[in-house]
């Protein structure tokens, strides 16, 4: 019972949020490129201790995970222009 | 005859340019019949943010690949996050100034998307014909 009245509380509580919603935007638009961006990296320098020869190749391959990954974020950071309220 | 790691990014920069140069002119012509001169601005803001953004990756990649594992990944994961941080500040900035009008705030989004898009074509193409050495001394 003081479950629901603890979940029915929140739920108002959650309901008044007020200021600029923008800044949980960019927060959402950060997280994902950041992980993504995490990963590419931890990937190409396990891939450069394995291999070190191979460095130059994987940095370019990297370079474009990066890009493609950041680009979420660029897209992200740009949607106040077309979303504004 | 193998492509170096500089001479791949100096084409990517290269290509990127003029790529993001055409669609600041078709983005502008867009925007100054549908909005007028705030049109303009609007579409030459995006393009140019755009460019920037991913120019800065490539060059944070050229810069670091001097240098040991360690430096590499600091100019290139550093540069990623003081590049966000300057971005979000400027970005903000720009939503609010008062001479970039209320109609032509879309025109950037979309010059800011078909420049992305745009350079991921071009950036994929060009590794993709890039003839990579496999064993490149590093320092």
């Amino acid at each position: 019972m003081q479950i629901i009245h603890l979940a029915a509380e929140a739920a108002t509580q959650v309901s008044q949020v007020s200021g600029n919603l923008g800044v949980l935007g960019y927060g959402l638009a950060a997280i994902g490129p950041g992980i993504g961006v995490g990963l590419v990296v931890s990937k190409t320098i396990e891939s450069i201790a394995r291999q070190p020869e191979l460095a130059a190749r994987l940095q370019v391959t990297m370079w474009l995970g990066i890009a493609f990954t950041e680009a979420l974020a660029l897209i992200g950071l740009a949607t106040p222009f077309i979303f504004a309220a | 005859m193998f492509d170096s790691l500089s001479t791949v990014m100096a084409r990517v920069l290269k290509l990127g340019s003029l790529l993001v140069l055409a669609i600041a002119l078709l983005g502008a012509l867009i925007g100054y019949l549908a909005i007028g001169v705030s049109g303009v601005y609007a579409a030459l803001i995006g393009s140019a943010a755009a460019f920037l953004f991913t120019a800065l990756t490539a060059l944070s990649v050229l810069i670091g690949s001097k240098l040991n594992l360690a430096g590499f990944l600091g100019a290139v994961l550093g540069g990623w996050l003081v590049k966000m941080v300057l971005f979000l500040i400027g970005f903000s900035m720009l939503n609010r100034a008062e001479w970039l009008t209320r109609e032509s705030r879309p025109i950037v989004f979309f010059t800011v998307v078909a420049a992305v898009i745009g350079g991921l074509v071009i950036d994929t193409m060009i590794v993709s014909k890039a003839r990579l050495t496999s064993s490149e001394e590093k320092p």
